[in-house]
């Protein structure tokens, strides 16, 4: 049984991997997109503001430079090819078969982000040839722990998606909640601005979300920040198991509502 | 003990309507209308071990709603199926692994690569040994006769290769019940043919019941003897196909050559004239006054030749589903 | 010619009633987009004010004058949104089914039509909120705007609008020959994003690129500064020239990419 488990999950990965492979221009499209932490470097060096909370250009490059890398494998789009399978009626065939078709987009998601790696660390090859003198080494031991942080942020927000991916089952467009999503995470995560530079009471309340967490805490253990590393974990597993909890509910009522409306 | 059977089975949709124009469309955004539909109502059948069964009627009279609640896609709104002795709305796993859908309409092969990549998943996915899967691969293959193309990306293939495509990735964990919808659909009349005799294949060495929806009547009437009319949501006919014919038609079609051109005319008021051609009648005659009809025709005018048949299944079924009435 | 063109409007009204009806039937989008767009106006406004917390300001603009460019930015979003983005996705996808060939075909002009094919109404609340935003500045300062400021912020806006259209139009082009392109808008979008600042607020390097090879400045810094009265003309002048140049390129490429299409396909 287990060995069944094992040679399922090998080949829904090796088959989502030969996938992603044939999109690999795509994607190395999509991982340039995502340059926004390093557009927010630029106007953080440049403003000065920093000046008196401990935070110099070094802490800033570390920074986003990480928060870049963390967002590159915590990217999710699982609401958008759900929702498309719903619409063009691929749901219908998944559903008659023995597996529970979270494990196909979780596992596409994993795939992508392989095909991704190399084309990361190029992007990252190209900005220290330019910032050089801003380079760190951040100890080994943090790198393995932030790759750990990274896969289960990219869990916590995969998850998250999920659940509302199922709101599909109800809306057809639901897709488009997607960007509603997209707004605490850019705001409170710390994309855009250090959390360090919050106002207190607005930090205290990102820090009751799991935005923070997701991208803030891995990126600072990469970048080798001072950071609560237990606290960090605690908080992404607890979310983890929330979200899975309700993403398993939300799933059987979505199926059912769906063979009540008609598939 | 029949494998699939249903028990006065309904199902009510609500649906919105939107008047057309920028009124009917701001009117619809602030207030939906909700009317009922009833896609299927008070449907009775069985399908025994080994069957397969003709799912015919016009478009939307409720064929694809039912294979869907027969999966278990859709639930019942009142009623119960039992399929393999299962209640299809559990879809239980053991349930899942006995049955199979296939829509012609609608792919679930990945379109970017070869079909042999979607196989090797299925195949993980109901938990299938390597070795099985490709003895079943190269089986399933010969008799679809499908070669290199299982080593073609998907968008590579001819309408006809992804359809036999299709149907081998969903028939790897070998089904034994098989809903299929349109399968054929689009196809040319050769790659028809051979879905045609690889079911009927399919279905001899497996004993796989099949039940089929098709508006190709050259599939119901080459794979079917027995076949199920829904018409409206309800069921009109269920039996064998040759005598649906009757119920269809309670006319005779009757060939008539007279040695008389003049007399043709007067020969065609004694039924539904369907072709007149100087000395060739061909006559609609019902079948209760048959003999009676004949009679009179062969007493009164001088014939050369008579003939008496069914009118073609196919035009009958033909022009009942683009009517839509019956 | 004359007839040609206004039978082209009249196609256009006629697409866009259907497609706003079409997006109508999606009610929760209104509620989606409302939210959405109050959520990103306060993330940024909140995000600027970490930025003048300590006094300190973004290449010289004072804090209000970076509301404007906030403002401006979110137009051109909203206008992103209601008709950029859902035309020129369409291209790809034409080009990949072959349905680009009805459109060839028919006599009208081509870019026009896959241009303005659709409109979707979720783009206007951002549009709305970004005047208002600018209305609300300007009251706020106690500031008021001449006739002729309104009228070179009004230049300005369209050129850029012309350029941001002209930027998606010639990557949607490229589809011709790289159908998957549509990826290389997202690019784009993500580079726009540096339009929510000034300019002048980032460093020497990416000034640079910002002004010579992408130019955000003419999107958003430009318009800004015509409306604050703070541009000289001749910059006015060359914003005007450069838009319709680049104008000029979009349909000049679109003309080759069209002729290239028509022999390379079967």
């Amino acid at each position: 049984m287990k060995l069944k488990h094992l040679n399922l999950a090998y080949t829904l990965l090796s088959t989502q991997y030969a996938l992603m492979l044939e999109y690999r221009a795509e994607i190395f499209l999509w991982a340039i997109s995502g340059i926004l932490p390093l557009i927010m470097y630029g106007i953080w060096s440049e403003a000065g503001v920093s000046i008196g909370l401990g935070i110099d250009s070094k802490w800033l490059f570390s920074y986003f430079v990480s928060a870049f890398i963390v967002r590159q494998f915590t990217a999710v789009w699982v609401m958008v090819s759900f929702e498309e399978d719903n619409l063009e009626g691929r749901l219908s065939p998944y559903l008659l078969q023995p597996i529970y078709p979270f494990w196909r987009y979780f596992s596409s998601h994993v795939a992508e982000q392989i095909t991704r790696l190399p084309f990361v660390l190029l992007i990252l090859t190209i900005i220290f040839i330019f910032n050089n003198q801003l380079f760190w080494f951040p100890s080994p031991f943090k790198v393995f722990l932030s790759i750990i942080a990274i896969f289960i942020a990219f869990t916590v927000r995969f998850l998250l998606h999920w659940i509302f991916a199922m709101i599909c089952f109800w809306n057809d467009r639901a897709s488009a909640i997607e960007r509603l999503l997209l707004l605490p995470y850019l705001f409170l995560s710390g994309l855009v601005a250090p959390l360090d530079t919050f106002p207190e009471p607005i930090k205290n309340i990102a820090l009751l979300t799991p935005f923070p967490y997701v991208l803030s805490f891995p990126a600072k253990l990469l970048a080798g920040h001072n950071v609560d590393i237990f606290n960090g974990f605690l908080n992404l597993i607890l979310w983890a198991f929330v979200f899975f909890i309700i993403g398993f509910w939300a799933w059987k009522k979505g199926v059912r509502h769906y063979s009540g409306m008609g598939a | 003990m029949p494998i699939i059977s249903a028990r006065s089975v309904s199902k009510i949709y609500k649906v919105s309507e939107k008047a057309p124009g920028l009124k009917g469309t701001l009117k619809h955004f602030f207030e939906r209308r909700i009317r009922i539909i009833k896609a299927v109502e008070q449907l009775n059948f069985e399908i025994s071990k080994g069957e397969i069964v003709g799912f015919i009627g016009s478009n939307g009279a409720g064929k694809t709603t039912t294979l869907k609640m027969l999966c278990g896609l859709i639930h019942l709104s009142s009623g119960s199926i039992e399929v393999a002795g299962h209640n299809p709305e559990q879809r239980d796993r053991n349930f899942l692994r006995q049955i199979t859908l296939v829509m012609g309409q609608k792919q679930q092969l990945i379109w970017d690569l070869p079909p042999m990549d979607s196989f090797r998943l299925n195949a993980a996915v109901y938990g299938l040994s390597d070795r099985e899967t490709k003895r079943r691969i190269n089986e399933l293959s010969t008799m679809l006769e499908l070669d290199n193309e299982l080593y073609r990306p998907v968008r590579k293939l001819s309408l006809g290769q992804r359809m036999k495509a299709e149907l081998l990735a969903s028939l790897l964990h070998r089904p034994t019940v098989l809903f299929l919808d349109e399968p054929t659909l689009g196809l040319d009349i050769n790659s028809q043919i051979r879905v045609r005799q690889f079911l009927a294949e399919y279905n001899y060495k497996y004993g796989a019941t099949i039940l089929l929806t098709s508006h190709y009547m050259g599939d119901i009437t080459s794979l079917c003897k027995r076949v199920l009319l829904i018409h409206d949501g309800k069921l009109f006919y269920d039996g064998l196909l040759s005598d649906l014919t009757n119920k269809l038609s309670p006319y005779r079609l009757v060939k008539l050559s007279l040695t008389d051109s003049d007399s043709a005319h007067f020969v065609s008021q004694f039924g539904q004239l369907v072709e007149y051609d100087d000395h060739l009648v061909k006559l609609l005659i019902a079948r209760e006054n048959l003999t009676e009809v004949l009679t009179t025709i062969l007493n009164q005018f001088k014939v050369k030749d008579i003939e008496v048949t069914d009118p073609p299944i196919e035009q009958l079924i033909g022009k009942l589903l683009k009517s839509g009435n019956i | 010619m004359s007839k040609l063109n206004f039978s082209i409007f009249r196609l256009i009204k006629a697409f866009w009633n259907t497609s706003i009806s079409k997006e109508l039937e999606y009610r929760l989008n209104l509620f989606i987009e409302i939210i959405s767009v109050i959520g990103n106006l306060s993330g940024s406004l909140f995000v600027l004010s970490i930025f003048y917390k300590g006094g300190f300001n973004l290449g010289g603009w004072t804090w209000s004058e970076s509301v404007v460019v906030l403002a401006i930015y979110t137009i051109l979003d909203g206008l992103t949104t209601s008709i950029l983005q859902p035309n020129l996705s369409r291209i790809v996808q034409q080009v990949q089914d072959g349905t680009l060939d009805f459109v060839l075909i028919k006599p009208v002009n081509s870019q026009i039509w896959l241009s303005l094919r659709v409109i979707s109404p979720w783009g206007i609340p951002s549009i709305i909120s970004g005047f208002l935003l600018i209305t609300y500045t300007f009251i706020i300062g106690k500031k008021i705007l001449s006739l002729y400021s309104i009228l070179l912020f009004c230049l300005t806006l369209i050129s850029s609008i012309f350029i941001l259209y002209s930027l998606w139009f010639i990557i949607a082009t490229t589809s011709i020959w790289f159908v998957r392109i549509w990826n290389a808008n997202e690019v784009l979008r993500s580079v726009l994003v540096a339009g929510r600042y000034p300019i002048s607020a980032f460093p020497a390097g990416l000034r640079f690129v910002f002004t010579f090879l992408l130019p955000i400045t003419f999107l958003t810094s430009v318009p800004a500064e015509a409306i604050l009265g703070k541009i000289s003309l001749s910059l006015i002048i060359f914003s005007l020239l450069f838009s319709l140049a680049l104008l000029f390129l979009s349909n000049k490429f679109w003309n080759f990419a069209i002729s290239f299409y028509t022999s390379a396909s079967s």
